[in-house]
C-alpha cells in the first residue's frame, strides 16, 4: 500500500472513530442529557417537517457571510494595495488593521446596528473579520516578488504601477488564496455573532433560541449546520488555493 | 531604519504610525456629534474615555478575570496542542488518525460550540476556559506538527549516524526546530484568546469583560459597555504586539 493510500485510510478511520465515539457517548448518556447521540441529531436534521426552518436559517446566514466576505475582501485588498504603493502609509495601515482586528466582535454588533441596519449587521461584522486576514495575507504576498524580478522590470523601464500589475500582484496570488481560505470560517463566525444583535433569521438565531429554550438536539443541529456551511466552502477554497500555488507559486 | 525614524519629529512619527486609528476616532466623534445621537444609543469616544477615568475599578476587576482565564487557557491549549503534535510525531498511525480530524476541526466555527459546551460544563468560567483552550489548541497543533517535521536539512541523518534515541532526537532536534513555529502559533492565539474569552463571557459568563459589556449594555450604561470594548481592544492589540516581540526573540534564538 502506498503512503498516500495508507494515510487516507487512517484519516477515514480517525473520523469514523470520532463519529462512533460521539454516538456511543450519546447512547450511553455518559455526558448526561446534553450530549445526544449523532443518530438523533441527524434524524432531526433530515426531518421533513423541519426542513423549511433549517433551510431558511442556512440560506440567510450564507447570504450574510458571502456579503461580508465580499466587502471584507474588497477592503482588505484595497488597503493592502494602497499601503504597498504608497510606502509612507504602510506603518499606519498595519496598526489600523491590527486594532480593527482587536475590537471584540460583540462590540462591533451594536456599532453596526446604529451605523447600518439590523439586517446588514451580520455581514458588516463578518467583513471586519475577513478584512484583517485578507489584508495581512495580501500584504505579505505583495512582498514575495524576488529582487531579481524587480531589477528586471526596472531595467526594462516598467513604472511602479506596471510592476504592480504584472509582477507583484501575480506573485501575491498564492498567499492571497491561503488568506481567502482561512477567511471563510472567520466570516461565518462574524455573521453568526452579528445575528445575535437583532437579525430576523439565521443559524446564529437558531443557536441562541435553542440554547435559551433548552432544545438540546435542535442546538446540535444548528451547530452541525454551521460546521457544514464552514466545511463545504473551506474545502472549495482549499482547491482554489492549490490551483493558485500550482499556477503562480 | 529605526535610528532614522527616531530622528524625525515626534508629531510626524505619530501621524505616520497612527493616522488610521486617529482618523477612525475622529470619524466616530464627528458621526455621533453630527447625528446628535442620544448617549444611550451611541456615546462619543470622549465620553467613553471619561467613564474609563471615572470608574477605573470596575474595569480593573473584570480585566483581571478575563486576562487570567485567557492566559490560563492559552497555556493549557498550547500544551495540549504541542503534546498531541509530539504524539503524532512519534507514531505515524496517530498522525494519520489525527491529521484529517484537525483539518476538519480547524474550520469549525468555534463560537457555535459555546452553547453546546456550556450545556456540558455549566454556565460558568469553566466553559469560558474550555473555549479558550479549543481556540488555542488548533494553531498550536498545526504549527507544532509542521515545525517538528522540518529540522534543518541533514541534521536528522547526523543524529541517526550518531545513534541518537528517538527521545533525544525529539528533545535536541525536533522540539528546538519547532520553536519558531510554536511562537507563530502563540502570536496568532494570544489576541484571539482574549476575544474568544469575551464572546464566551458575553453569552453565559458571570464575570469578566464580556459579562461587563452584556450587563452594562442591557442596563443602558452604553458608555461603560463601550469602555469595556475599548479596554478589550487595547488589551488584545497589546497582546498581539507583545506576542509578536516574543516571536521575534524566539526566531532569533532558534532559527
Amino acid at each position: 500500500m502506498t503512503a498516500g493510500a495508507r494515510n487516507a485510510l487512517l484519516g477515514a478511520m480517525g473520523i469514523a472513530l470520532f463519529l462512533a465515539l460521539w454516538e456511543t457517548i450519546g447512547q450511553l448518556k455518559l455526558a448526561g442529557i446534553s450530549w445526544p447521540p449523532l443518530s438523533a441529531v441527524l434524524e432531526m436534521l433530515t426531518d421533513e417537517g423541519r426542513r423549511p426552518l433549517f433551510q431558511r436559517a442556512l440560506v440567510a446566514t450564507l447570504q450574510e457571510t458571502a456579503q461580508g466576505y465580499l466587502w471584507g475582501t474588497t477592503a482588505g485588498l484595497a488597503l493592502a494595495a494602497l499601503a504597498h504603493l504608497v510606502p509612507p502609509l504602510r506603518r499606519g495601515s498595519d496598526r489600523l488593521a491590527a486594532v480593527l482586528n482587536s475590537v471584540p466582535s460583540i462590540a462591533l454588533g451594536p456599532i453596526f446596528l446604529v451605523l447600518l441596519s439590523r439586517d446588514s449587521t451580520p455581514a458588516a461584522v463578518s467583513s471586519i473579520h475577513v478584512f484583517f486576514i485578507v489584508f495581512v495575507s495580501m500584504g505579505s504576498g505583495l512582498q514575495r516578488a524576488t529582487p531579481a524580478h524587480r531589477d528586471l522590470f526596472a531595467v526594462l523601464g516598467a513604472d511602479r504601477l506596471k510592476r504592480f500589475w504584472r509582477l507583484e500582484l501575480p506573485a501575491a496570488l498564492p498567499a492571497l488564496a491561503s488568506g481567502l481560505r482561512l477567511a471563510w470560517p472567520a466570516a461565518l463566525i462574524g455573521a453568526i455573532i452579528g445575528e445575535w444583535f437583532g437579525a430576523s433569521r439565521g443559524i446564529g438565531i437558531l443557536i441562541i433560541n435553542a440554547m435559551q429554550n433548552f432544545q438540546i438536539v435542535l442546538l446540535w443541529c444548528a451547530v452541525l449546520l454551521a460546521v457544514g456551511a464552514s466545511l463545504v466552502f473551506y474545502g472549495l477554497l482549499t482547491l482554489l488555493e492549490r490551483a493558485a500555488y500550482a499556477r503562480f507559486g | 531604519m529605526e535610528a532614522a525614524a527616531s530622528k524625525r519629529p515626534l508629531l510626524l512619527r505619530l501621524v505616520e504610525d497612527y493616522w488610521g486609528i486617529l482618523l477612525l476616532l475622529l470619524a466616530w466623534q464627528l458621526w455621533v456629534v453630527l447625528n446628535r445621537f442620544n448617549p444611550i444609543v451611541m456615546p462619543t469616544p470622549v465620553a467613553v474615555l471619561g467613564d474609563l477615568v471615572d470608574h477605573p475599578m470596575v474595569y480593573v476587576r473584570n480585566v483581571g478575570i478575563t486576562l487570567a482565564v485567557a492566559a490560563f487557557g492559552l497555556i493549557a491549549g498550547m500544551a495540549v496542542g504541542t503534546g498531541l503534535a509530539v504524539a503524532a510525531w512519534f507514531s505515524p498511525v496517530a498522525s494519520g488518525l489525527l491529521n484529517p480530524l484537525t483539518v476538519l476541526f480547524s474550520s469549525v466555527p468555534v463560537v457555535a460550540l459555546i452553547p453546546v459546551i456550556a450545556r456540558l460544563l455549566g454556565y460558568d468560567t469553566s466553559t469560558v476556559l474550555a473555549i479558550v483552550v479549543i481556540i488555542t489548541f488548533f494553531p498550536s497543533f498545526v504549527f507544532a506538527s509542521s515545525g517538528l517535521r522540518s529540522p534543518p536539512p541533514g541534521s536528522e541523518d547526523l543524529f541517526r549516524v550518531l545513534g541518537a534515541s528517538r527521545l533525544s532526537v525529539l528533545w535536541r532536534l525536533a522540539l528546538p526546530a519547532a520553536m519558531p513555529n510554536l511562537a507563530i502559533a502563540f502570536k496568532l492565539a494570544a489576541a484571539h484568546a482574549i476575544l474568544a474569552a469575551m464572546v464566551a463571557e458575553f453569552l453565559m459568563g458571570t464575570s469578566g469583560l464580556g459579562y461587563l459589556f452584556a450587563k452594562t449594555k442591557s442596563d443602558f450604561q452604553t458608555e461603560q459597555a463601550f469602555g469595556a470594548s475599548v479596554v478589550a481592544t487595547v488589551i488584545s492589540a497589546t497582546a498581539f504586539l507583545l506576542a509578536g516581540l516574543v516571536e521575534k526573540r524566539v526566531r532569533a534564538r532558534y532559527a
